[in-house]
């Protein structure tokens, strides 16, 4: 690895450490999407009930609904990753001590650990408490994963855009949603089709390619985003 | 101890807020070893013009220019090589005076022991959190932090701000040093202020 490579590797290092020390001390994030999250997971499982014992409704209910869950518990907890740096006037150190490509891979990291690490949590709960059949678990791994760097690219970048404007959640909703929307619906066929056993298409190359995408765009907007 | 000299040019910078023209043609320069103070009331556009020179903000009108070697450096260069003390920075208050440093120096390619080495010289303990500080603390903490990988340019906004006798009496050291060693500063407070080495002033009015 080149000196170059070496130092943004560590910047970018350094600033997901940083994220999570802080995050640990606080307990945000932590607290707001793991509430969040298994709040809604007890009303579904108690509206529900052990829904996945009828095949159909495993197939085109269940994949929704766990996507829906993660969705809104991201989408109320990984804003901070850049609305703090802004709220608490820690943003001006970070612009002049950061090269902005490092810190979106940080922050990226950082909200994709977050992100995986509810869906650890919040997919084997979801699984016994609506006995959601799984006939793929790897498929469902990928899924998770993948499905999860969506939303955590997404929010990363549109966190970046709003922090600097005043009404940062009404914005963040509004310009979140459409980002999100292709990558979930190919999560959620994906997570379909390990809930079912079918033979699967061309679904995870799709939604890799997106989480490609989104990741290139990223890295091209972030600077443009970040500097005023 | 800056490597090489460096040289701050701006001309002819203007800025509005909406309809409000805060900058209207403000220019300047200063020279290593130099410092150059900004006068001016509140609201006269002081932290408006370090914040641009800092790259902070953008300028409607006009240019910066800081040169090393006779090489104009970026935007990003720019930001990379100075120091910035302003009531409007803050630091991680969940982090530890050194941990907030050693933060930094990583992103700045500095060994963590630099950070150690300037919270020793403003008389910061290192393991008490930033949101634990006085006012006064926070003060030393952001010089410790401006200081961090010895800049080239420090931009100062109110640098005493809160600071007692003897944090005055340090950061006007710590301001020397870098100039002695033909570092470049641009002091900006709205009243008079003892300043080491002072060749140009710009009043800025309402």
């Amino acid at each position: 690895m080149s000196g170059r490579a070496s130092s943004w590797a560590s910047e970018a290092a350094a600033v997901f450490v940083k994220d999570w020390r802080c995050e640990l001390r606080t307990r945000y994030a932590l607290n707001t999407l793991g509430l969040f999250a298994l709040t809604t997971l007890i009303v579904v499982s108690f509206v529900l009930g052990p829904v996945g014992a009828v095949p159909e409704l495993a197939v085109t209910v269940l994949p929704v609904v766990l996507w829906l869950i993660v969705l809104f518990a991201v989408t109320a907890g990984l804003p901070r990753v850049f609305v703090a740096e802004e709220e608490t006037h820690t943003a001006t150190a970070l612009r002049l001590a950061a090269t902005p490509s490092a810190l979106f891979c940080g922050k990226l990291l950082y909200g994709l650990t977050v992100v995986v690490a509810l869906e650890a949590l919040i997919t084997p709960l979801f699984a016994v408490l609506v006995k959601m059949p799984v006939a793929r678990p790897g498929l469902l791994a990928a899924a998770l994963l993948a499905g999860g760097y969506s939303l955590a690219a997404g929010s990363t970048l549109v966190a970046a855009m709003v922090a600097q404007a005043r009404t940062k959640s009404a914005l963040f909703a509004v310009l979140l949603l459409p980002v999100l929307v292709p990558g979930l619906l190919f999560a959620v066929q994906l997570t379909r089709i390990a809930v079912s056993g079918e033979v699967p298409g061309q679904e995870l190359r799709m939604l890799l390619l997106y989480d490609g995408t989104l990741t290139v765009a990223g890295f091209m907007l972030f600077p443009f985003v970040w500097n005023p | 101890m800056p490597a090489q000299a460096a040289h701050l040019r701006f001309a002819d910078l203007r800025r509005r807020f909406g309809r409000l023209r805060v900058l209207t043609g403000v220019s300047g320069e200063v020279a290593p070893g130099e410092a150059l103070l900004v006068n001016g009331p509140n609201g006269s556009g002081k932290s408006t013009l370090l914040r641009i020179l800092a790259g902070l903000l953008a300028q409607e009108r006009g240019t910066v220019e800081l040169s090393q070697d006779g090489r104009v450096l970026d935007l990003s260069e720019r930001r990379r090589s100075l120091g910035y003390v302003a009531p409007d920075l803050a630091l991680y208050e969940e982090l530890t005076a050194f941990e907030n440093l050693e933060f930094f120096a990583r992103l700045r390619g500095v060994p963590a022991e630099r950070g150690r080495e300037l919270l020793d010289r403003v008389g910061l303990p290192h393991d008490r959190p930033a949101g634990a500080l006085s006012s006064g603390m926070r003060q030393r903490l952001r010089w410790a932090w401006a200081l961090l990988d010895r800049p080239r340019l420090l931009l100062l906004d109110e640098p005493f701000q809160n600071l007692d006798r003897a944090g005055i009496e340090q950061g006007t050291e710590l301001l020397e040093e870098h100039l002695d060693a033909g570092g470049l500063a641009v002091v900006a407070n709205p009243g008079p202020l003892e300043v080491p080495r002072v060749r140009s002033r710009i009043e800025l009015g309402l």
